[in-house]
């Protein structure tokens, strides 16, 4: 490298430029527009931050940070976290690790808001996890789904681990913001809701949509297509 | 960090920190809306980069048909920095100045590329990407902005 390449490359780091402002909420607020709709659920709703999405795609693109976290998504009260290995999970049959069943009514006193739910038959047993997390078992496209959701808390109370097998993809749900995780299995860390680090990692083989309404993160895990998926949220 | 990368290489672009932040803002905006487009396994960071510098240029010929920009060298003490690094030490203050005019007044094409490949430390291929052009072309547009900035200061060639 020439001398004045050098004086260059050192005046590039002597050059008054200004503190980057924090772009996050301006981004945010602008990814959340919905030209022609009102936005009750916008402050409620703790929409993650495109800026993350990318941009820890910046870090990924730095070879020291391949070695452990390499990208993070948030939304919500999930994040997304890809890594380079899978810690050891349990494998999870659909109906065990789901929480103590309830009904409905039940679950919705104790979660404290109302469940959101796609046209079912009969009354659907609900499992509640920590008091925090609903889940309910549909039918969808002959195979079970699991439909679970949880308000969306001012920290994050998933945490899915994903490797580079998985696709992580936004995606809109009725219009709502959204993550799709196909292929590759990924893991689920729960969280209680008194944030008392009781986690417990499970195994999920299933795609998986999540998205955010009105303040509450609701998610479906199945064998479901993307469309499928897309399909099921927009009937809920 | 990916927020402090944007912001830098939109304001050295465009030389102005509102536009920098403007730009910068509609950079993330837009790379969120084009990630399904975005090819899989391919580096991130040129891709985010270019789509900021994309944002920052066109802000930058707007402002320049307004007023001319220009960017500035830090004179401010710099606590505990009492031992300049070697670095420093080649540029005394007046051949700083002198070196970022010359650097303001290149043509638009070359300006680009030096500020990428020196001011943000991008490496040439990081520059083809950012700037959508072919690496053969950074380097012409590298040589002949190098030998216009070496006339202005009147240094002999490498």
């Amino acid at each position: 490298m020439s001398e004045l390449e050098l004086r260059l490359l050192a005046l590039g780091h002597e050059l008054d430029v200004p503190v980057a402002p924090d772009l996050a909420p301006a981004v945010r607020a602008r990814l959340e527009e919905r030209p022609g709709r009102p936005f009750p659920w916008r402050r409620a709703a703790a929409l993650a931050l495109a800026v993350l999405v990318v941009a820890v795609g910046v870090a990924f693109a730095v070879p020291q940070a391949r070695t452990a976290v390499l990208r993070w998504f948030h939304l919500g009260g999930v994040s997304v976290e890809r890594v380079e290995s899978l810690p050891p999970g349990v494998e999870r049959t659909k109906a065990v690790g789901l929480g103590r069943p309830m009904t409905r009514m039940q679950a919705e006193q104790l979660l404290g808001f109302r469940l959101a739910l796609p046209p079912l038959e009969g009354n659907p047993t609900v499992y509640v996890l920590d008091g925090s997390l609903a889940t309910v078992i549909v039918r969808a496209y002959g195979r079970p789904i699991l439909l679970s959701q949880f308000r969306s808390p001012q920290v994050e109370a998933l945490k899915k681990l994903a490797v580079d097998k998985t696709t992580i993809e936004p995606v809109q749900v009725d219009g709502r913001p959204g993550l799709w995780l196909e292929g590759g299995p990924h893991t689920l860390t729960y969280l209680s809701r008194d944030l008392s680090f009781r986690q417990r990692t499970v195994l999920i083989h299933g795609n998986v949509l999540v998205w955010v309404r009105e303040g509450v993160t609701l998610r479906l895990e199945g064998k479901l297509t993307r469309a499928q998926a897309l399909s099921i949220g927009r009937r809920i | 960090m990916h927020q402090g990368i944007a912001f830098r290489t939109a304001y050295l672009l465009s030389g102005s920190a509102a536009d920098a932040e403007e730009a910068a803002q509609d950079g993330f905006v837009k790379a969120y809306r084009a990630l399904g487009r975005f090819r899989r396994g391919a580096p991130l960071r040129p891709w985010l980069l270019r789509i900021v510098a994309n944002e920052a240029r066109n802000r930058r010929r707007s402002a320049l048909r307004r007023e001319r920009l220009a960017l500035r060298v830090a004179v401010e003490d710099r606590p505990g920095d009492a031992v300049p690094s070697p670095e420093a030490a080649l540029l005394a203050g007046e051949q700083r100045e002198l070196l970022l005019a010359a650097v303001e007044r290149l043509p638009e094409d070359q300006r680009g590329t030096v500020v990428c490949r020196y001011f943000l430390e991008l490496s040439e291929e990081e520059t083809a990407n950012v700037l959508r052009i072919r690496r053969g072309t950074v380097k012409s547009r590298l040589a002949r902005g190098l030998e216009r900035l070496r006339t202005e200061i009147g240094e002999e060639g490498p």
